[in-house]
């Protein structure tokens, strides 16, 4: 089973983009079972955000929180402080939305995916209310990062999930983070 | 109409989704809501449906959830298939008229999405809601995944719209951990589905609507007495109606959920066996798994079907095991937990020695992993 935590802040697309990482999961012929379970309480816009995900070759029985993360997605560089990177495994990947290696993982040979998430997604005009959804570009580039989801099914997922109408900017938005996204050794 | 094994489609997609879906293939002909966290992404997806042409039913949109069960109510009595949902604060608003309509006979199907009763002010999953309401005169069936939600809310227009039956069914589902977490559902098509439910053609109760009646006639101690009876009745013939639908839902859909009442798992026989029912049963097959490869004997009890309450099943898997941990995430204040009360009950009256463990745990939300379900039968094994 792999296991992911998310951090978001609300507005930005975070929930959304844990269903559609899950759906993208299911799609794979290694997995074909997923879950996301967005983390509800009074968040609303701007408040921080957070979302499991969960990927396995047989039906997913557990019900809780991902206490024991593989990968982190990090929406946000400023909510970075938000998750315990004791609990996140050594051998996974993070993914953040940000250009430079973040400072406390200099040295600690982890393994990040680097992405200017917000750049992208405003350049294709995917902003609501002052917020910049992120969303659909960090799964470009958790696509490209772990290696574990492959973008034609993420392209896939994103395609159901927002109909012909609104599907082609939110492909875009994956493909091009998944294009730019560097990977690196901290 | 058994058709083996209908084709499915892997659909990724959230517990409300599925119950939505549910009543959308089984076609009611009146829906009337109110909207209430968590549940209000059910309603929202079926006025959808309605909105889309989707489908053909009347969407009534009213001012409490008083008022949401009242047309329901009104419509039931008219002859047609029917379906609300609701939650928590909303349930207890509605408490009027969940009695009136369990009394009443009338075969609504309502989903109550499980959030905690306030105070304090929460929206997280407990069973508090729904166990308020255990003597309602309701069906209550406890899901534990997605698919179950969908499978449920489908075979339970059929249970409650039995004429041996007659009585309102809820199927109850965790706040969030079921309603708005994603996870697989096996949708069968349309067609399929509703060719299982089948058309709503014999009604339990039918009032003439071009010429409608009604007489206020107040009701003496026998008569009284003789409708508690028949409804005492109608609950226990409920009971095989349950199971009857699991097994043909099984011919049907190539799923069962034990045997409609109870589900084990694990073997038939441990040390220790853990009750429980919801979300919590699921994750404690992960914990029985884990503790038998630490070489422990634990089993698991859930019970799926609250109201009626399976005695024969819970009676028969005691006499056989050797201890009970029940883990109720509700309570009976000045009491106990309910699953316990009434699982204890069980034994004693059919003379069964099985010690009984009862454990009150996820509260409001309160996380209950497999790793804490795993310690507390630890626990339990060393007492």
């Amino acid at each position: 089973m792999i296991e992911i935590i998310q951090i978001s802040r609300g507005g930005s697309g975070g929930v959304t983009g844990a269903k559609i990482l899950a759906d993208a999961a299911m799609h794979e012929d290694k997995f074909g079972y997923s879950q996301a379970i967005p983390k509800y309480g009074s968040e609303r816009r701007g408040a921080a955000v957070e979302a499991y995900v969960r990927f396995d070759n047989k039906p997913i029985r557990l019900h809780s929180p991902v206490y024991d993360a593989d990968h982190a997605l990090v929406l946000d560089e400023s909510l970075i402080d938000r998750i315990d990177f004791e609990k996140v495994s050594k051998d996974g990947v993070v993914i953040v939305n940000c250009t430079k290696i973040p400072e406390q993982f200099k040295g600690s040979g982890r393994k990040i995916a680097l992405v200017d998430a917000t750049r992208i997604s405003q350049e294709l005009g995917l902003v609501l209310s002052g917020f910049t959804l992120v969303n659909m570009t960090m799964l470009g580039a958790f696509a490209k990062g772990t290696e574990i989801v492959s973008i034609e099914n993420l392209v896939k997922a994103i395609q159901e999930f927002w109909g012909e109408k609104r599907a082609p900017k939110n492909v875009e938005a994956a493909k091009r983070a998944f294009e730019e996204t560097k990977v690196v050794i901290a | 109409m058994t058709k083996l094994v209908v084709q499915f489609d892997k659909k990724s997609m959230t517990g409300n989704d599925a119950a939505a879906y549910a009543a959308l293939y089984a076609k009611p002909k009146v829906i009337a809501v109110y909207p209430i966290t968590p549940q209000t992404t059910i309603i929202e997806k079926l006025s959808q449906y309605v909105d889309e042409g989707k489908l053909d039913a009347e969407f009534v949109i009213v001012e409490s959830e008083h008022s949401a069960l009242a047309a329901c109510m009104g419509a039931a009595w008219s002859g047609v298939r029917t379906f609300t949902a609701t939650s928590s604060q909303g349930l207890l608003y509605m408490a009027e008229n969940v009695f009136w309509s369990g009394y009443g006979r009338l075969p609504i199907v309502m989903p109550v999405v499980n959030r905690c009763l306030a105070p304090g002010w929460s929206i997280y999953q407990d069973l508090q809601d729904s166990m308020a309401f255990r003597d309602a005169g309701w069906i209550q069936i406890y899901t534990k995944n997605n698919q179950e939600v969908f499978d449920t809310v489908l075979q339970g227009f059929r249970i409650a719209e039995d004429k041996k039956i007659a009585l309102p069914f809820m199927p109850c589902l965790d706040g969030f951990v079921i309603s708005h977490t994603t996870a697989q559902v096996n949708l069968p098509n349309a067609e399929d589905s509703f060719n299982f439910v089948g058309e709503y053609s014999d009604p339990v109760i039918e009032v003439d609507t071009e010429n409608p009646w009604i007489f206020g006639g107040l009701v003496g101690p026998e008569k009284f007495n003789k409708d508690r009876k028949d409804l005492m009745e109608a609950m226990e013939r409920a009971k095989k109606k349950i199971v009857n639908m699991n097994k043909e839902f099984g011919e049907y859909f190539g799923r069962t959920y034990g045997n409609g009442l109870v589900e084990v798992y694990g073997d038939d026989v441990a040390d220790l066996t853990i009750v429980s029912m919801g979300t919590i049963a699921e994750e404690t097959q992960d914990a029985v798994d884990l503790l038998k490869e630490e070489g422990l004997s634990v089993n698991e009890l859930r019970i799926r079907t609250f109201r009626p309450f399976p005695e024969k099943d819970i009676a028969e898997f005691a006499k056989k095991n050797n201890k009970f941990l029940v883990i109720d995430r509700s309570v009976s204040f000045g009491h106990d937990g309910q699953l316990r009360i009434e699982t204890e009950a069980v034994l004693k009256r059919n003379n069964i020695d099985t010690p009984v463990e009862g454990r009150i745990m996820g509260l409001g939300g309160e996380d209950v992993p497999y790793t804490k379900i795993t310690a507390t039968a630890k626990e339990v094994l060393k007492e």
